[in-house]
C-alpha cells in the first residue's frame, strides 16, 4: 500500500494492511448475503410464493374464484356460491370428503386439498414473470379445476361401513398409487366453516367436540398396528435374506406351548394357534406372534428399521395432504435401529411395543406387496384443467422398488392363505370375496387396560392381479377378524364386483 | 484522491474558500434521477391499484411522482448539504454523501409506501421519517464542515467511555420495555434508543484505547502453554467488553446490539494488532457465551430455534421470519415494483415490524433480487470509502476511528440483513439509513459526518502526545 | 391500460437501471482513484532508512520518499537532521523518471554517497548509503 504519510517517520507496521483484510472480509460477508438473497428470491421463490399461507395466495383468493374439485366420475365436490352481500364462498357437495377436500375460509384459513393446492385453485401461476405482467389485468388468475382419483361413491360406502365408529378406510389402486377412498370417521361439516354465515359457530363447535372430528384419522391418526405389522416384518425378513419363505424356527414349538422367553420376558401366543413350528405362510395364516417375534430377532433392529423406512416409515409420506410419521420404535435405544432391547424388538415384530402407524401407511404396505414390491407415490389429483392451460394429467410416479418380485409373491401367497386357508378364515372371516382370490392380514391392536382393541385389516384383490389395496382401521372395534376384515371384504367386493367407483 | 483535481475558487469572503466538488455533484444528480424515477414508479403503481380497487378508470396523469413535495424537500436538503460543503472548501470525501443520500431516499420511498399510521407522531410515517432524514443530513453537514480537530475525541476517551456506560445504566434503570427488549429511553417528549449512540461512543473509546496501547498489545504477550495471550493488564478491557455485551443481552435483551458491539470490538482489535490469536480467543469467548445463554435464557433459545426452523410454527413464533421469506420469494428477480408488494393483507401487516426490522424484506419484494443486490452494493460503497479513509489516515487514532465507524455501519447492515434472510438468528437492530427511526438515522449521520471530517487531507496534524502527569496516569489506571 | 402497464414496466426497470448506473459511476471513480494513486507523485517512491545518527531522527527510523525530498537542519526540510555538522539546507533527493539522484545544496561539510563526496548531482541506487553530517541514511525500495 502506498498510503504512508510522506516525510513522517514510520515506527511500526501500518494498519493499512489489516484494514484491507477487514475490507475483504466484509466484502465476502456481503457476498454471502447476496447468495442468501439469491437462494430465497430465485431458487426457493416458486415454492414460497405458492405456499398456502403466503399472503399473495390469500389475497388472490379474496378476488379470484377458486377452481372446482370433482371426483373420478365427474361429481362436483367443491364449488363456489355468493352470499347476500355478493361475497364468494365455497360450498361442498358431501361431508364424506371433508377430510380430503378440506375447506377454504376467509376467517379460518384452509385445510385439505383446498390448502395444498390453494395456489393452483386460485390460479396463481408458478411463473413469476408472467404473474407480474398480469398484475393490472382485472381477471388476473387462471383458476385450475382439480379432478381426483377418488370416488365419492366408494368414499360414502366406506363411511357407511364405519358407521358410528371412529376409524379410517384407505383404498388405492396399487399399480398407480391413485387413491380411491380416504375416509376418516367422524366427518365434519366443511361447508359450515366456509360459509360466512355459519363459520364462527361451526368452527367453535368442531373445536370443542371431544371426538375430534377435524382430525383426518387416515393420514394424521397414529395407531398401534398389531398383527397387520407382521407384513412389514415379513418384507424386512425376506428382503434382507434373514429368512426364507420356508424357514422354520425350531424353537417356536416350545414357545407356542409355554411362551417365548426373550431376555427374561415371556411372550405368549394368542389363543387358538395349534402348537407346532410354522413357515412364513403358515405363521401368517394363524397370525403367530411367536413366529414373528423370532423373525424380528432374526432380522435385527437395524434391518427392521431400515426396511420400514423403505416403505415410508420415519418420515412424512410423499403425499398431497399432511401425514403423521409412522414409527417402529421411539428411537434413541442402542440395541440397533433405535430399539431399546431385544424385548422391544421382538414385540415390535408383531406390531406391539412402540410401533405406531397411520392407516395410509399400512395401505401403502399392502399396495407395495400387491404391486410386485414397487411402492407407487400415493396421490389424489388425477389431473388439473383450466380455461387457458387445458388438461394436465398427473402421471403415476414410482417412489422406489422396495422388494424383489419373488419375495413379494411369497408374501402374496402367505396373505392369501391368511384369508382363504382353513385356519386363516377363523381370523379373517368375511374378507374373502366370492369368486375372486383375496389376500390380506387382520390385526388386533392390544392397547392395555380394559378397552376393546383396535380392529385392523390390510389386503388387496384380486390376489393374482391386484386392482385395489385396502387398509381398514376401526378404533376400539374389537378383533380384526370381527370388524375390519368383513368391512374390507365388502368394500373390495363393491369395487370389483358391483363396480362402485369404477 | 478526492480533491486532487479541484482547485480552490477565489475567496468570496475572507476565510471562506469554496472548492467545487464535481464528483459529488455528478453522483448526487444520478441519485436524484433515481429517486425521481422511483417516486414516479411508486406513484403510478399506487394510483393504478387504487383505480383497480375502486373499479374506476385510471386518472389523468397517473405517471407522476408519489409525493413531489416530500421528494423535493429531501433532494433540496441533499443538495444544500453539497453546497455548504462546496462553500466550506474542505477536501473531504465526495462519494459518501451521495451513497448515503440514495439509501436515505430509498428509505423515504419505502416509508411513503407503507401504511402511514404505522408510527410517527409528526404527521405519519413518511413525514416523520422525512424530518429525521433532513435532520440527519444537517448533522452530517455540520460535522463534515465543522470538525477540524479530533483532540476532543482522542483526549477524553475515558470520559466518553463513562458517558457510554452511564447511558447504558440509565437505560437499564429508566428504560421502557418494547417487545420484551429494554431499549428505549424517554426524556420528556423525546424517546430514543441509546444503544445507537452507544455504538459511536464505543468506537471513539476503542480507537483511543487501542491507538495508545497498540505497541504494547502488538509486542508483548503472556504465554499460557501454547497460547499467546495479550498482555494481561491490557486484557482487562477485552473482558470488560465481553461482559458488557453479555449484560446487554441479559438485561436489555438486545441480541443485535451485543453482537454488533462485540464484532466491532474484535475487528478493531485485529486492525490494531494484526494478531489473529486475539480474534480466535474472542470468538471462543463468544461461542462459549452464546452456548451458556442459549441454555440459560429463554429469549435467546427461542430466537435460535426460530432461526433453525421458522416453518415449524409459521403462525406463531416463526411468523415474522416466514412472512419475510415469503416477501423475498414474491419479489423474485425483478421484484413486484415499488408500491406493488403485499405489506398489508386485508388491513393486517403480515410483518408487524416491517418499517424497523424488515425493511430489506419489503424492498426485496418490491425491487427484487436486483434491487437487493444494488442496496448491498451501496453499503459496500459506504464501507469501502470508510475503510479507505482509515487506510490513508494520518495516524493510528484516526485510522482506528475511521475503521471502527465504517465497521459499525457495515456490521450492523450485515447483521440485520442476514437476519432478514435467515442466515443468522433475527435480531432487532436497524438497517442503517433505511430503517424508520430518529435514533438510528441520527447515530448513523454522526458516523458519516465524522468519516467525512476524517477524510479531509488538509486537516491539522495530530497533536503531540501530551506529557503525562502523574495524576493523569493514576486517573487512567483507575478508569481502566 | 396496456400502454400504462408497459410504461410502468419501463419506469420500474429505469429505476433499477439508474441505481446500477450510480453504482457503476462510483466503482469507475474508485478504480480511477486507485490507478491514479499508483501513478501519483505523492505516492511512495522509495524509503530512506536512518542507519546511524547522533540525534533525531534516531537510527532505524524510516521515511517514505516523495519525488523531491530535502535533507537539512532547517525545519522546512522534508527530513530534518538534528546534527551540528549538517547545514540548514544540506542535500536533496530527487526521483527523475525511473532513477534516484542526490544533489548537494552547497553544504559546508559536503554530502557523501558510499563514502565518496557528491559533486553537484549524482545518481543513486537502492541500497546506497548517503551521509549528511554525522547522520547516515540508506535508500531502500518502496514497500508495495
Amino acid at each position: 500500500m502506498s498510503d504512508l504519510p510522506i516525510g513522517r517517520p514510520i515506527t511500526r507496521r501500518p494498519v493499512g494492511a489489516n484494514i484491507t483484510a477487514v475490507g475483504v472480509g466484509l466484502a465476502l460477508a456481503f457476498g454471502v448475503l447476496a447468495g442468501g438473497a439469491g437462494w430465497w428470491q430465485v431458487v426457493e421463490a416458486g415454492r414460497l410464493t405458492t405456499a398456502p399461507d403466503n399472503p399473495l395466495v390469500i389475497a388472490t383468493a379474496r378476488t379470484a374464484l377458486r377452481g372446482q374439485v370433482v371426483d373420478r366420475a365427474g361429481i362436483v365436490l367443491a364449488s363456489n356460491e355468493r352470499d347476500a352481500n355478493g361475497e364468494v364462498f365455497r360450498v361442498y357437495a358431501d361431508q364424506a370428503v371433508s377430510h380430503v377436500v378440506g375447506y377454504a375460509s376467509l376467517l379460518f384459513g384452509s385445510a385439505g386439498l383446498e390448502r395444498t393446492y390453494a395456489a393452483d385453485l386460485v390460479g396463481l401461476r408458478r411463473d413469476p414473470v408472467a404473474d407480474l405482467l398480469r398484475k393490472f389485468d382485472p381477471t388476473p388468475a387462471d383458476p385450475q379445476d382439480l379432478t381426483l382419483t377418488l370416488s365419492l361413491d366408494l368414499q360414502r360406502a366406506a363411511l357407511a361401513g364405519l358407521g358410528a365408529d371412529r376409524g379410517a378406510v384407505v383404498m388405492l389402486d396399487p399399480r398407480t398409487g391413485g387413491i380411491l377412498a380416504l375416509a376418516s370417521s367422524p366427518v365434519y361439516d366443511a361447508g359450515g366453516i366456509a360459509n360466512p354465515a355459519t363459520s364462527r359457530a361451526t368452527w367453535a363447535a368442531l373445536n370443542a367436540d371431544p371426538v375430534q372430528p377435524l382430525l383426518p384419522r387416515a393420514t394424521l391418526g397414529r395407531y398401534v398396528p398389531g398383527s397387520v405389522f407382521k407384513i412389514v416384518t415379513a418384507i424386512a425378513g425376506l428382503g434382507s435374506d434373514a429368512f426364507a419363505p420356508d424357514t422354520i424356527f425350531p424353537e417356536q414349538e416350545a414357545g407356542e406351548r409355554d411362551g417365548l422367553v426373550v431376555s427374561g420376558f415371556r411372550i405368549r401366543e394368542h389363543a387358538g394357534v395349534p402348537v407346532r413350528s410354522y413357515d412364513l405362510a403358515g405363521a401368517t395364516e394363524v397370525s403367530s406372534n411367536i413366529y414373528y417375534a423370532l423373525a424380528a430377532l432374526a432380522v435385527g433392529g437395524d434391518e427392521l428399521s431400515d426396511w420400514a423406512g423403505r416403505l415410508g416409515f420415519d418420515a412424512a409420506l410423499p403425499f398431497e395432504l399432511p401425514t403423521a410419521v409412522s414409527q417402529v420404535t421411539n428411537g434413541g435405544g442402542d440395541f440397533g435401529g433405535g430399539f431399546k432391547d431385544a424385548v422391544e424388538l421382538a414385540n415390535a415384530g408383531y406390531g406391539q411395543a412402540e410401533t405406531f402407524v397411520t392407516p395410509l401407511q399400512m395401505a401403502l404396505v399392502a399396495a407395495t406387496v400387491a404391486n410386485d414390491g414397487v411402492l407407487m407415490r400415493p396421490h389424489l389429483v388425477a389431473s388439473f384443467s383450466s380455461a387457458e392451460g387445458g388438461v394436465r394429467p398427473v402421471r403415476p410416479d414410482e417412489v422406489r422398488r422396495v422388494l424383489g418380485a419373488d419375495d413379494a409373491a411369497a408374501i402374496v401367497a402367505a396373505m392369501r392363505q391368511a384369508v382363504e386357508g382353513t385356519l386363516g378364515r377363523q381370523f379373517t372371516s368375511g374378507a374373502a370375496i366370492q369368486g375372486i382370490p383375496t389376500a390380506g392380514k387382520s390385526g388386533t391392536a392390544e392397547l392395555g387396560g380394559t378397552g376393546e382393541p383396535h380392529s385392523w385389516f390390510i389386503g388387496f384383490a384380486p390376489a393374482d392381479d391386484p386392482q385395489i389395496a385396502i387398509a381398514v382401521l376401526v378404533e376400539r372395534g374389537g378383533r380384526g377378524g370381527a370388524r375390519a376384515a368383513p368391512l374390507a371384504g365388502a368394500l373390495m367386493r363393491a369395487y370389483l364386483v358391483d363396480g362402485v367407483g369404477r | 484522491m478526492t480533491g486532487a483535481t479541484a482547485r480552490p475558487l477565489p475567496a468570496i469572503v475572507p476565510g471562506l474558500r469554496p472548492r467545487p466538488r464535481w464528483r459529488e455533484l455528478q453522483l448526487l444528480v444520478l441519485a436524484a434521477i433515481a429517486l425521481f424515477v422511483g417516486s414516479v414508479s411508486l406513484g403510478a403503481t399506487v394510483r393504478a391499484r387504487a383505480a383497480v380497487a375502486a373499479d374506476a378508470p385510471l386518472p389523468e396523469g397517473a405517471l407522476a411522482p408519489h409525493d413531489l413535495t416530500a421528494l423535493l424537500v429531501y433532494l433540496g436538503a441533499l443538495f444544500a448539504a453539497h453546497l455548504i460543503q462546496v462553500l466550506a472548501g474542505r477536501r473531504t470525501d465526495q462519494v459518501l454523501l451521495p451513497a448515503v443520500g440514495l439509501l436515505g431516499g430509498l428509505s423515504l420511498l419505502l416509508m411513503q409506501r407503507l401504511p402511514q399510521s404505522l408510527a410517527g407522531q409528526l404527521g405519519g410515517l413518511a413525514q416523520t421519517q422525512l424530518i429525521w432524514l433532513v435532520l440527519a443530513l444537517g448533522v452530517i453537514t455540520v460535522l463534515a464542515v465543522g470538525v477540524r480537530s479530533d483532540s476532543w475525541l482522542r483526549l477524553y476517551k475515558y470520559t466518553w467511555a463513562a458517558v457510554g456506560v452511564g447511558l447504558l445504566v440509565l437505560t437499564f434503570i429508566f428504560g421502557r420495555d418494547v417487545n420484551g427488549a429494554r431499549l428505549t429511553l424517554d426524556l420528556g417528549p423525546i424517546s430514543g434508543q441509546p444503544s445507537e449512540l452507544l455504538k459511536v461512543i464505543l468506537v471513539v473509546f476503542l480507537a483511543g484505547y487501542l491507538s495508545e496501547f497498540r505497541p504494547l498489545l502488538v509486542e508483548q504477550s503472556t504465554r499460557l502453554g501454547p497460547l499467546r495471550l495479550p498482555p494481561l493488564p491490557y486484557l482487562a478491557p477485552m473482558v470488560a467488553m465481553w461482559a458488557i455485551a453479555l449484560g446487554i443481552v441479559v438485561i436489555q435483551r438486545d441480541l443485535g446490539a451485543a453482537l454488533l458491539f462485540f464484532a466491532v470490538f474484535l475487528t478493531l482489535l485485529y486492525v490494531a494488532t494484526a494478531r489473529a490469536s486475539y480474534v480466535v480467543i474472542g470468538l471462543g469467548l463468544f461461542i462459549a457465551g452464546s452456548a451458556v445463554m442459549y441454555r440459560l435464557f429463554g429469549h435467546v433459545a427461542q430466537r435460535v430455534d426460530i432461526w433453525l426452523d421458522p416453518f415449524a410454527d409459521p403462525q406463531g413464533a416463526g411468523y415474522q421470519v416466514v412472512q419475510a421469506l415469503y416477501a423475498f420469494g414474491r419479489g423474485g428477480i425483478l421484484g413486484t415494483g415499488l408500491g406493488n408488494g403485499l405489506p398489508v393483507v386485508g388491513g393486517r401487516l403480515p410483518i408487524p415490524e416491517i418499517h424497523t426490522d424488515f425493511p430489506l424484506a419489503a424492498l426485496g419484494e418490491e425491487l427484487g433480487l436486483i434491487g437487493v443486490l444494488a442496496i448491498l452494493g451501496l453499503y459496500l460503497v459506504v464501507i469501502e470509502r470508510g475503510l479507505r479513509i482509515a487506510a490513508s489516515a494520518a495516524d493510528d487514532f484516526r485510522a482506528l476511528l475511521a475503521a471502527g465507524l465504517s465497521l459499525v455501519v457495515g456490521v450492523q447492515a450485515f447483521i440485520i440483513a442476514a437476519g432478514n434472510l435467515k442466515l443468522i438468528p433475527l435480531t432487532g437492530i436497524t438497517l442503517p439509513f433505511i430503517s424508520y427511526g430518529g435514533s438510528s438515522l441520527l447515530a448513523n449521520a454522526l458516523v458519516v459526518g465524522l468519516l467525512l471530517a476524517l477524510s479531509d487531507r488538509g486537516v491539522e496534524p495530530p497533536p503531540p502526545r501530551p506529557p503525562r502527569s502523574r495524576l493523569a496516569r493514576i486517573v487512567d489506571r483507575g478508569a481502566r | 391500460m396496456d400502454f400504462f402497464v408497459l410504461a410502468l414496466w419501463l419506469v420500474r426497470l429505469a429505476f433499477l437501471a439508474v441505481l446500477y448506473l450510480f453504482l457503476y459511476t462510483v466503482v469507475r471513480a474508485l478504480l480511477r482513484d486507485l490507478r491514479a494513486a499508483a501513478r501519483e507523485p505523492g505516492a511512495e517512491l522509495g524509503r530512506l532508512v536512518v542507519v546511524a545518527s547522533t540525534g533525531d531522527p534516531p537510527p532505524g527510523a524510516v521515511f517514505a520518499l516523495d519525488a523531491v525530498t530535502t535533507i537539512g537542519r532547517d525545519v522546512n526540510n522534508t527530513v530534518v537532521v538534528d546534527d551540528p555538522f549538517a547545514s540548514g539546507d544540506h542535500a536533496a533527493l530527487t526521483f527523475r523518471g525511473r532513477a534516484w539522484y542526490v544533489e548537494d545544496l552547497g553544504s559546508t561539510n559536503g554530502t557523501y554517497v558510499n563514502g565518496s563526496p557528491v559533486e553537484g548531482v549524482a545518481p543513486l541506487g537502492f541500497g546506497d548509503e548517503i551521509q549528511v553530517g554525522q547522520a547516515r541514511f540508506r535508500l531502500d525500495r518502496a514497500r508495495r
